[in-house]
């Protein structure tokens, strides 16, 4: 072989070591199939564009882009647009909306303990939240309308895609690194899959409620109370997609209590996942 | 008498007090305003009403309001109610009296003349009851409302918005497996209106004395299997069926044989009244559609779909629209069979992050009929398209109840072709490359356009979707129904590229561009007809007929800027430039054909706002149209025109 070819040769596998390296720093979160139930009993609405499979989330995956975090949530079936996002300055896909959260620091009474308004969980104060990144087909400009006026608080740890996009079954977003402060295996993490609804109810940060009784455009399974989880997936365990998260799933979401007062009960707490613990 | 008075009134205190017991109604509203302006002296809210029959809603010059309510009742974890109520919408905020009890030819001084258009009632527009009885295999029943969203665009269409709970129909939901085996199976009532022949199921219809449209039904049913992890197959079949009732039963309201005698006394044979009445299908269409998705590659999505359609028309109860309506006709007048077969591939990062490329290749035959398809609303190819709305399978499309700004909807009955496009997406640039070139399996000699097949009466030149009118006054070019002609052997090509680059200036500054580019040719007589037909008629050769070749070269630039001032608030300004080089855009044989050259200049400005449940979006445009036409008077127009939307939801 001539040096020259040598010299390409090695080239090539400082290059695919490098690509491997990249690949190696890539948060992977697994989610079993199957658990898209909350805390193992909400249905889904009754109106046919609610197709099996839309909010059951499969895997998480977070890439350092450079300047940019590349985050891809995948479902387990197609993901598709029947409600034409176009029309509405939307992002090419109608249904799902996908929060994830990140504990940077992993102390506790660090950050925030309460979710985004309209998912109705708190996490453990060990996994209190510094960021949450928004993957929803809404265009920026109705999002930040409505974080400016339902998540006030909150408003300077939720970070916006740059660009959002339906490939397959996967979501694709981009966000710029600058606003999360980076990308750390060491972080604790956490997925929560809900349904994009551009009617919201008053305080809903364009969620989707869960309700006592399914509907044509509601969840079931859950209460007409805020104190339900307004979740329908979320990672659980170690996030490496074994079966045992589905009832670890179940358990973290089923530790609300609610009352004949609707203003009385108590919402559940739920974990992160540290993918290097 | 005290007594009795006296236990009335203990009995009345004693009874609790009536209250609105709201805990098991789940209600929410909204209200939608609308402005439409524009410099002309029609009045009324909406640019394009009704095509045929005039109304007195539509006009360029109004402002009008609308109310919606929905009651979702909370029955039972297995029971489900709702209903829609809604205000008519065409009321100008002038009509402060109207109340729609008188509707005179025109408009007098009573205040109370322009009938039940303008009087804002509330209407009953939807009504649905879903049920899941404990039944093996049986998910749910839904009975009443529904858009038929269930179905897909090539057999029965999701109704377009503004008519989304008019349909009613019967649905049964269920699986025998949650993954191998699930359906969704219905049977729907026809509208009188526009699912059939002549856009009627016999009302109207020159040929049908008792337009008989209670027994007419569509029946539809779709079954999902997804065998492995990432194959998902769908099968849809669909029946529609127009019926009317048999005249010479002797059973039947006006029968031609009530005695079972004919003109002269004489009996006719197998006349024999019974009691019941038979029935003949006016016309009936069925259409079968298979689709697989895959998606077991992280690098791609691939979708195929195909079908088959059969539609079958009786001359005797269905009034020839081709031949006595100049053409306008949303069938094929026979009995044809049609099939369509579309690819699409999707692979994503093809060698670089960002990148995509897809592949679609189509190939819808000129007999695919689906009258019962989506009429508007949805898009099944990857193409801009000549229109840049949407392009769907049906002669049946709905480009009207619709304002100036809103899309069009072309058919692609006989388009075959290919499609590709790239798009980039990464850092500041989105990008996006397409080009398509469509034969056509409508290139026909000497079709019959007289008794077969509908031609829309306007089938040449580039479509003004700007400065359209029905019966084409403006000279807008060709119907975007119109598939078939005479003489047609057509070629054509698309080119555009779309670029958006999302600077980050301030609040995050874009600046849009668009780049289009159509190659349409159509070489409409093949020469050698013309040496035949010259030779018949006259004894002369090709000279004796005008050069009838189309080419249309269409070029169309448009660019904008959008920039978000603060939050909830979007702007957007920029302008569209068009230059549409025509050689014999329009005219006959007889006539002879006109070079024409179009060109317009449309700046426009947008303004959306959104504040918690309230909306509101501005549009204004001025167009400029110069169109130098070789055998007509040039025209030019200068438009100026808005509207302005409220919607409030709670």
């Amino acid at each position: 072989m001539t040096s020259r070819g040598v010299r390409f040769l090695s080239l090539l596998l400082t290059a695919t070591l490098l690509a491997a390296t990249a690949q190696a720093q890539d948060i992977v979160l697994k989610d079993p199939k199957g658990d898209d139930n909350g805390p193992g009993k909400y249905v889904y609405p009754t109106d046919p564009v609610y197709k099996k499979g839309s909010f059951d989330m499969t895997e998480v995956k977070l890439a350092d882009k450079g300047d940019t975090v590349q985050v891809k949530v995948s479902f387990a079936t197609k993901i598709e647009d029947p409600w034409r996002s176009k029309d509405w300055g939307g992002n090419g896909f109608s249904l799902q909306m996908v929060f994830i959260y990140i504990d940077k620091d992993g102390k506790a009474g660090s950050g925030h303990t309460g979710a985004l308004p309209g998912l109705n969980v708190d996490f453990n104060p060990t996994a209190a939240w510094e960021k949450v990144l928004i993957v929803s087909p809404q265009g920026t400009t109705r999002l930040k309308n409505e974080i400016r006026g339902k998540a006030r608080k909150q408003r300077k740890d939720i970070v916006l895609p740059s660009r959002v996009k339906a490939r397959g079954r996967t979501l694709v977003a981009t966000f710029a690194k600058a606003d999360i402060g980076g990308l750390d295996r060491g972080w604790g993490y956490q997925a929560l899959v809900q349904s994009n609804e551009g009617f919201p109810k008053a305080h809903d940060l364009l969620t989707r409620p869960v309700n006592e009784y399914k509907g044509k455009h509601r969840f079931g399974g859950g209460s007409d109370f805020d104190c339900d989880p307004h979740v329908i997936d979320m990672l659980a365990g170690s996030a490496t997609g074994g079966s045992d998260e589905k009832s670890a799933q179940h358990k973290a979401l089923s530790g609300y209590k609610c009352t004949d007062d609707p203003d009385a009960g108590k919402r559940t707490q739920i974990p992160m996942v540290y993918p290097k613990r | 008498m005290k007594n009795l008075l006296f236990a009335v009134l203990v009995a009345a205190c004693l009874v609790p007090p009536a209250r609105a017991e709201l805990v098991n109604f789940d209600l929410s509203g909204n209200i939608y305003t609308k402005w439409l302006y524009r410099n002309n002296d029609s009045q009324g809210v909406l640019s394009l009403g009704n095509p045929f029959w005039p109304d007195n809603m539509s006009g360029d010059n109004g402002v009008g309001t609308e109310f919606e309510l929905l009651i979702n009742g909370k029955v039972g974890n297995n029971v489900e109610a709702g209903v829609r109520l809604k205000s008519r919408f065409g009321a100008l905020w002038q009509d402060w009296w109207e109340n729609g009890d008188i509707n005179y030819d025109q408009q007098n001084t009573s205040g109370e003349s322009l009938g039940q258009n303008h009087a804002q009632y509330i209407k009953l527009r939807g009504y649905w009851v879903r049920a899941s009885p404990p039944f093996p295999g049986v998910e749910s029943i839904l009975v009443g409302s529904s858009d038929f969203g269930m179905f897909n665009e090539w057999t029965i269409g999701k109704i377009r918005y503004i008519d989304r709970d008019n349909g009613k129909g019967v649905f049964i939901k269920g699986a025998g497996h949650d993954d191998y085996f699930r359906y969704h199976i219905g049977a729907i009532a026809l509208p009188k209106l526009w699912v059939g022949p002549g856009w009627s199921t016999g009302i109207g219809d020159p040929n049908i004395r008792n337009p008989f449209y209670s027994s007419d039904w569509a029946y539809g049913a779709r079954f999902d299997s997804m065998p492995t992890d990432g194959l998902a197959l769908t099968l849809i079949g669909t029946l529609t069926r127009d019926a009317e009732i048999d005249l010479t039963d002797p059973d039947a309201v006006g029968s031609d044989f009530p005695s079972c005698t004919d003109d002269l006394g004489n009996p006719v044979a197998g006349c024999e009244p019974n009691g019941a009445v038979d029935s003949f299908n006016r016309y009936s269409n069925a259409v079968v559609t298979l689709e697989s998705q895959i998606d077991v590659w992280d690098g791609g999505s691939f979708n195929v779909i195909g079908g088959f359609s059969h539609s079958q028309i009786d001359p005797q109860l269905a009034a020839n629209g081709v031949a006595q309506n100049e053409g306008v006709f949303p069938l094929v007048f026979d009995d044809v069979q049609g099939w369509f077969v579309r690819a699409r591939g999707e692979l994503f990062d093809v060698g670089a992050d960002g990148l995509t490329l897809k592949v679609e290749l189509f190939n819808i035959d000129e007999h695919f009929m689906t009258i019962f398809g989506a009429r508007r609303e949805a898009d099944v190819l990857l193409t801009d398209g000549f229109i840049e709305g949407g392009q769907l399978p049906s002669l049946n499309l709905a480009n009207e109840f619709v304002d100036f700004d809103d899309a069009w909807y072309e058919s692609i009955i006989g388009w075959r072709g290919v499609t590709g496009i790239a798009q980039y997406e990464a850092g500041v640039l989105d990008l996006t490359i397409e080009g398509t070139v469509i034969d056509y399996n409508t290139n026909a000699q000497n079709r019959d356009v007289d008794t077969i097949y509908p031609t829309f009466l306007h089938t040449d030149g580039y479509t003004d979707t700007d400065i359209y009118d029905y019966a084409n006054v403006l000279d807008r070019g060709r119907d975007p129904r119109s598939v078939y002609k005479r003489h047609q052997d057509r070629l054509s090509a698309i080119g555009m590229l779309k670029a958006v680059f999302k600077t980050g200036v301030g609040r995050g500054l874009q600046i849009g561009l668009k780049g289009k580019f159509i190659f349409d040719s159509d070489n409409r007589r093949e020469p050698s007809l013309d040496s035949a037909a010259a030779k018949a008629l006259t004894g002369a050769g090709d000279e004796a007929f005008p050069d009838d070749d189309y080419l249309g070269l269409i070029t169309r630039g448009k660019v904008w800027v959008a920039y978000p001032f603060f939050d909830g608030l979007s702007f957007q300004v920029g302008g569209q430039f068009d230059y549409w080089d025509e050689q014999n855009r329009k005219g006959s044989l007889e006539q002879g054909y006109s070079d024409d050259v179009t060109v317009k200049v449309k700046p426009f400005l947008d303004i959306g706002y959104q504040l918690e449940g309230l909306k509101f979006r501005y549009h204004l445009e001025y167009v400029y149209k110069d169109a130098q036409r070789e055998r007509d008077l040039d025209r030019t127009y200068h438009i100026v025109r808005s509207k302005a939307e409220m919607v409030v939801s709670w």
